[in-house]
């Protein structure tokens, strides 16, 4: 499957991503509705975009009682709207806090990969948000091993 | 028909500091396609609500912080500030930008532009979220400067990154230093014509704006997400802007002294200095010579704006943000400064302190050179200041902010303070007489921007540097001392600017063919708007704005650069040409050019009506103008 794969070190914070985002989820460029969001970090110095990682293990579609989220054709966990009861479990059990929750709609929602062409992936100007092949479902695994890897070294000296 | 808001918030914040009464106004339909925002609506809002006697520091006037239909949209750089005012410098109109996160921020919250109007008892800084707005006790704030006030206000109100853009003053607005700047978002500054200081005789510390969770809606969002990219592919790949889209404006260094333009200690030569390493100031190596990471504005793919570290020196391991062009020449060569470490540190000073560096650059040359010369002696200024002296340029910073001994001087800006000393050291100060100061450059070798900063009515330069000149059946190319292309090609161009300034954008991504820029205008407004209408957009905003000087009393009779400001190169480039041989000829062939009298440096009836300003022709002429 394609998940969509950050690399912090190139984003800029322009929240390029959040608008267009915004625009799939609503078709108005409203990033409070964005499903992916930028953080920043040592006060403006740097910054990193995170939004569902799509886990293998997915912690929403375990917790929500009615089976409201599903998976797409496009591997991304889904929420249905019309089966959704707006119970907020999912928000609490994602342990990335990727889930969110509507106070208009009284719905949760999240990424859902825009049915297989990510728009934060097409717009971001520096290509801090990749959509690429992983290599197995439970990808993420070795994509935190991997970065975790010089946090480790840094510790050890 | 109802009417829509589209690439609008459609709403005007207004705020009475007297009073502390806070409304909002509509902004109207018919309005925003005549007036457009930023730079449009200011001039309107300055041209209706303030009258002649009141002048920078009266409470009537207004200090309108306006963005505009791109800001908040995904098109690169459109998170813009305009600032329009009648500010300290010249006493008459401002027109100034910024970038950063202010007008996407803004407009999410549900407003197009900041109004305010009287005057605080108290410090107060503004909070903007997308439910409430409210003047707060800004005592705690007092003292900071501006990058230390953003993190103060981050603390206080829990935000952190673009979640909360801030716009403040540092101690120089404060202390109401002619020359103070409105800084914003950590390295963003709206910095002509002192409007800091009207922001500080308002007792403004601060403008905080919360990402609001509102949502600005396109009229034809797949148009506008295709203008974007077209928009972005442009400024990727056109010869004009690769630079800047790869360097942002460090190029300028290097090109700008291949062509005589880069102010070396203060205009006295236009030659690197012997022992200089140049190589240091190539604009990959400008970057690469810091530890760097690209700290954009809204939805910006430049690779512009960036936050640095000092690697060496006196500074190491301070965070400061790469310094524009401007900065590199101001706190740089403009003082003889050279070592781009101990030049970076000193521009983000200014910029924490919120100070124009053009007009800091003019001000401290001016006193280095004066020393040099013996016409200010060690115990005028308190110590002695020799070329290149970043820690003593440092030093002079501390000294205006607190109008401390001959600080206090300096606050008033160069034209002030060199007239006030008189002798051989007025003859050495560059500026112009209106009161405007000259960007980072050695105009005697850019004779459009002498020409454009005397004769704008912005408290800076008006058209600026050419974009696209083709497309109004200009040469793409002439020499930049030839008088008579030269002025017409300021006048034909004039507009632009304008526009662009009202677009909520960045004058660097805007650098764009104007069919292209009027496209995305068109899909994020749903307007059938052309390069003609835009232009006429622009030409009205200018036409205002010098209404409005007019109006003050600020005529073309000072319309003049100071004698060093126009003085003949000793070296360089274009040793021994001088532009005064053909001032004349070019005022009249801008004038012409630009529809506007000669005499009186009022735009014509003839113009006005085709720019529908008709009700600007009986102030302008007299009642018995034909209307």
């Amino acid at each position: 499957m394609r998940v969509l794969k950050i690399i912090p070190e190139r984003c800029t914070g322009c929240m390029r991503c959040e608008l267009a985002c915004s625009y799939e989820q609503t078709g108005t460029f409203q990033p409070s509705k964005a499903v992916i969001r930028v953080s920043s970090f040592e006060g403006h110095t740097s910054y990193a975009p995170y939004t569902c990682p799509q886990c293998a293990e997915a912690w929403c579609l375990t917790a929500c009682p009615v089976e409201a989220i599903g998976i797409s054709p496009a591997g991304a966990k889904e929420v249905a709207d019309d089966i959704c009861v707006g119970c907020k479990l999912c928000t609490i059990a994602c342990p990335y806090g990727t889930v969110f929750y509507d106070p208009d709609s009284h719905k949760a929602f999240k990424c859902d990969l825009c049915g297989g062409k990510p728009a934060c992936a097409t717009v971001c100007p520096t290509q801090a948000i990749l959509y690429v092949e992983a290599g197995t479902e439970d990808w993420l695994a070795s994509f935190a091993a991997e970065r975790a890897l010089p946090a480790a070294l840094a510790g050890a000296r | 028909m109802a009417d829509t808001t589209y690439a609008y918030a459609g709403r005007i914040l207004r705020v009475d500091l007297t009073t502390g009464r806070i409304w909002s106004d509509p902004f109207p339909g018919a309005d925003r396609r005549k007036w457009v925002g930023g730079a449009g609506l200011g001039a309107k809002i300055l041209w209706e609500e303030v009258p002649p006697h009141a002048d920078w520091d009266h409470p009537d006037n207004r200090l309108v912080m306006a963005t505009g239909p791109l800001a908040g949209l995904p098109v690169w750089g459109t998170g813009g500030l305009t600032v329009v005012t009648r500010g300290a410098m010249t006493n008459g109109a401002t027109n100034t930008q910024a970038n950063g996160f202010f007008g996407a921020n803004l407009k999410l919250c549900g407003y197009d532009a900041i109004v305010f109007q009287g005057q605080s008892p108290r410090w107060v800084y503004l909070h903007v979220t997308d439910e409430r707005v409210e003047l707060r006790d800004a005592s705690f704030l007092l003292g900071k400067d501006s990058w230390e006030t953003q993190q103060a206000l981050e603390a206080e109100l829990r935000l952190t990154g673009h979640r909360l853009s801030v716009y403040s003053i540092g101690p120089a607005g404060e202390s109401l230093v002619r020359f103070a700047a409105i800084q914003g978002d950590y390295g963003h500054v709206a910095s002509k014509n002192g409007c800091g200081a009207v922001m500080g005789k308002k007792r403004v510390k601060a403008v905080a704006i919360e990402r609001g969770a509102r949502g600005v809606a396109a009229a034809h969002p797949h148009a506008l997400l295709a203008a974007a990219e077209e928009i972005a592919h442009n400024l990727k790949t056109d010869p004009s802007t690769k630079g800047l889209y790869m360097f942002g404006t460090l190029g300028g260094v290097r090109n700008l002294h291949g062509m005589g333009a880069l102010p070396i200690r203060n205009y006295t030569t236009n030659v690197w200095p012997e022992g200089v390493d140049t190589k240091l100031w190539e604009a990959p190596n400008l970057r690469e010579g810091f530890d760097h990471r690209g700290h954009q504005c809204s939805a910006c793919g430049m690779h512009h704006c960036h936050m640095q570290v000092i690697r060496s020196g006196p500074y190491k391991g301070q965070v400061v943000d790469e310094p524009e062009y401007e900065g590199w020449a101001g706190a740089g060569w403009a003082i003889g400064a050279t070592n781009p470490q101990e030049v970076a540190w000193l521009n983000t000073q200014l910029d924490r302190a919120s100070l124009d560096v053009n007009e800091f650059g003019w001000l401290c040359g001016w006193v280095m050179e004066c020393q040099q010369k013996g016409y200010l002696s060690e115990k005028d200024l308190g110590f002695r200041l020799e070329w290149g002296d970043v820690e003593g340029a440092g030093r002079l910073i501390g000294m205006i902010c607190k109008r401390e001994g001959m600080g206090n001087l300096l606050a008033e800006g160069v034209k002030r303070a060199s007239e006030k000393v008189g002798g051989p050291a007025a003859e050495c100060a560059i500026y112009t007489m209106n009161g405007t100061s000259p960007r980072g450059h050695d105009h005697r070798s850019r004779w459009e921007e002498l020409l454009d900063t005397c004769t704008g009515s912005s408290g800076t330069k008006d058209t600026g540097p050419p974009t696209f000149p083709t497309e109004w059946g200009l040469p793409a190319r002439i020499s930049p001392q030839d008088p008579v292309p030269v002025a017409r090609q300021v006048a034909t161009l004039r507009g632009r600017k304008h526009f662009e300034d009202s677009l909520g954008a960045c004058v660097f991504t805007t650098r764009v063919p104007m069919d292209i820029l009027c496209r995305s205008v068109a899909a994020a407004t749903g307007w059938d708007i052309g390069r003609d209408e835009a232009m006429r957009a622009g030409r009205r905003a200018a036409a205002l704005l010098r209404a409005f000087n007019l109006r003050c009393g600020i005529g073309p009779e000072l319309e003049k650069p100071s004698k060093r400001y126009a003085s003949t190169p000793v070296d360089g480039p274009i040793a021994g040409v001088s532009i005064l041989d053909h001032w004349e000829t070019m005022l009249d062939t801008w004038y012409e050019t630009a529809g506007y009298d000669r005499k009186t440096g009022r735009p014509t009836p003839e113009t006005l009506r085709a720019l529908e300003l008709d009700d600007v022709i009986a102030p302008l002429w007299g009642a018995g103008a034909r209307a």
